[in-house]
């Protein structure tokens, strides 16, 4: 399969709308890092090493397993850049992977729900990610392709220490496990403030997933583990799903008081919010993400009842700039991004709605 | 300057917190720095996070005193990472760096992993099992000292010929066939 496949600005599974408390947790991601005991590390070794990293592992990748999985390789350093920028807006790559400093790459499956990144920070990073709230199905699928590997591979591994990684944060079980967030009624009654600190108390991290610095574009939070080591797997996965329940429970409670004390205001400024995404001729990322996080939060109040959310969770990503100009197929400076993100807007969420509202007014 | 909180021991550590955009810093002690293990869950987790935090913890340039001289010019024979390097990177070059900086290892960790040095989860099958050998070999040396102290020589030496034959399936990567 070609690389165009995942470029396309079509759903796929990971981007559903499925699962219990799928209003909140957006989508689920858990990473394993792992190094070949024979190589230096990526900070350390020579791009001859890390060729041979890749061939041996895209080797195993493709041979048959059961359940067989269909892998593509996409080399980093022979994919042009605005290419590689779209992998990583729609976080199947990271950005350190992109800059492409040394042979590295990327195996995906066809449905994007595993991917193996080669020679990133460490020689290997398996990736699952899933629809909704899914911690343990996402860490199985990661964990069977690990073991899937571990049989082909001899891993950098310590008695003591656990899986060796370039980075002494994720030596250890190297799993990093988090959950996407919409946390728009925390975020406006400002307790989200002191959320953020009491998590980080507890060994995991808050921050916001889109965008640059810690600012949480469309009131979207990761929340991830922080503590890789002296902690099983399974006790990391425990610990992120307590927090992350409590964290849905309290983002309820929140929305039901903004509902109570004022629910014109609310209802006015999320219909205001549609209207910019449905009739805006020039639309920021800021002011669209803020606009998608009100009308996410008016379909689960039941506000606005004539529209798919799985659509608001593809344009979260599509309207992103590597995106944007990948469609118009041509460079966009900043100014015509606005005006092609407006455009984007309108074509996938006015045909629908418009249907609706004549049934309304008729 | 005296520390922030037990005003008693010199500051000789610049804690720099970054939490929501909002950077503050903290004069600490080494002891009072060690207590805070809070703070060090604090720092950012961007791949270029951890080696801001480790020299803004682990004061090497400015109180040799502190860290032994030793440990700084200690390199790792494997990849050439010297400690330094690795304290001014927050990276390991390679696998042979944790054996190389060991000594160092076990506080840095606990710092970093809210109070833990040593894994409890996944072990790979092949380590799995090379593991289970080694402490079966540790078993049968202790048993045949045994039985050399007690003069019970024939037992000795076919516990002998077990523990070679592990050994060998050891050598051969922890394969039950041995060869």
């Amino acid at each position: 399969m070609a690389i165009d496949h995942f470029l396309r600005n079509s759903a796929t599974s990971w981007m559903s709308n499925e699962g219990e408390h799928s209003d909140i947790v957006m989508s689920t991601r858990v990473r394993l890092a792992r190094n070949l005991a024979e190589f230096r590390f990526p900070y350390a070794f020579t791009d001859e090493e890390a060729k041979k990293v890749d061939e041996r592992v895209s080797a195993i990748l493709k041979e048959d397993r059961e359940p067989p999985e269909d892998f593509t390789h996409i080399d980093i350093q022979e994919t042009p850049d605005l290419k590689r920028q779209i992998l990583v807006e729609k976080h199947l790559i990271s950005p350190l992977l992109a800059k492409g400093e040394h042979s590295g790459s990327v195996l995906l499956s066809t449905n994007e729900e595993l991917s193996v990144m080669i020679n990133e920070e460490d020689h290997l990073r398996i990736q699952s990610l899933q629809p909704g709230f899914r911690l343990q199905e996402a860490y199985e699928k990661a964990d069977s392709l690990d073991t899937f590997l571990e049989k082909k591979l001899a891993y950098a591994f310590h008695e003591t220490y656990g899986f060796l990684t370039s980075c002494p944060t994720n030596t250890g079980t190297g799993m990093r496990a988090s959950v996407m967030v919409h946390l728009p009624a925390l975020t406006m009654t400002r307790q989200i403030d002191r959320i953020i600190p009491a998590i980080s108390r507890l060994g995991m991290v808050a921050r916001g997933s889109y965008g640059e610095g810690s600012e949480a574009l469309g009131n979207v939070y990761q929340i991830s583990n922080q503590t890789t080591l002296g902690m099983s797997e399974h006790e990391i996965l425990q610990e992120l799903e307590n927090i992350t329940l409590q964290l849905i429970e309290q983002e309820r409670r929140a929305r039901r008081a903004i509902l109570e004390q004022s629910p014109s205001a609310l209802e006015d400024r999320i219909y205001r919010s549609l209207g910019i995404l449905t009739h805006a001729r020039l639309l920021s990322t800021e002011e669209a993400a803020k606009c998608l996080s009100d009308v996410r939060l008016g379909i689960d109040l039941d506000l606005i009842n004539d529209m798919d959310m799985s659509v608001l969770n593809e344009l979260m990503i599509f309207m992103q700039p590597a995106f944007l100009q990948h469609y118009a197929e041509r460079p966009l400076q900043p100014n015509e991004r606005d005006r092609a993100r407006a455009k984007l807007f309108r074509e996938r969420l006015v045909n629908d709605h418009d249907k609706q509202e004549g049934e309304d007014s008729a | 300057m005296v520390c922030e909180q037990c005003h008693e021991r010199p500051a000789t550590v610049t804690v720099t917190q970054n939490q929501q955009g909002e950077v503050t810093e903290r004069h600490l002690c080494h002891v009072c720095a060690a207590e805070n293990h809070h703070i060090f869950s604090l720092f950012d987790q961007s791949p270029f996070g951890i080696n801001d935090f480790l020299s803004n913890w682990l004061p090497v340039q400015h109180h040799p005193a502190m860290s032994p001289r030793k440990s700084e010019t200690v390199t790792c024979p494997a990849c050439g990472f010297s400690f330094a390097k690795f304290m001014k990177l927050g990276k390991f070059g390679c696998a042979e760096c944790y054996e190389t900086f060991s000594p160092q290892l076990d506080d840095m960790f606990r710092r970093l992993h809210n109070g833990h040095a040593e894994h409890k989860g996944k072990v790979p099958l092949s380590f799995g099992r090379t593991i289970k050998i080694r402490k079966e070999i540790d078993e049968l040396r202790r048993q045949m000292q045994e039985a050399i102290a007690d003069e019970q020589f024939e037992e000795a030496a076919s516990l002998r010929d077990r523990i070679k034959g592990l050994n060998a399936q050891l050598d051969a990567g922890g394969e039950a066939d041995g060869n």
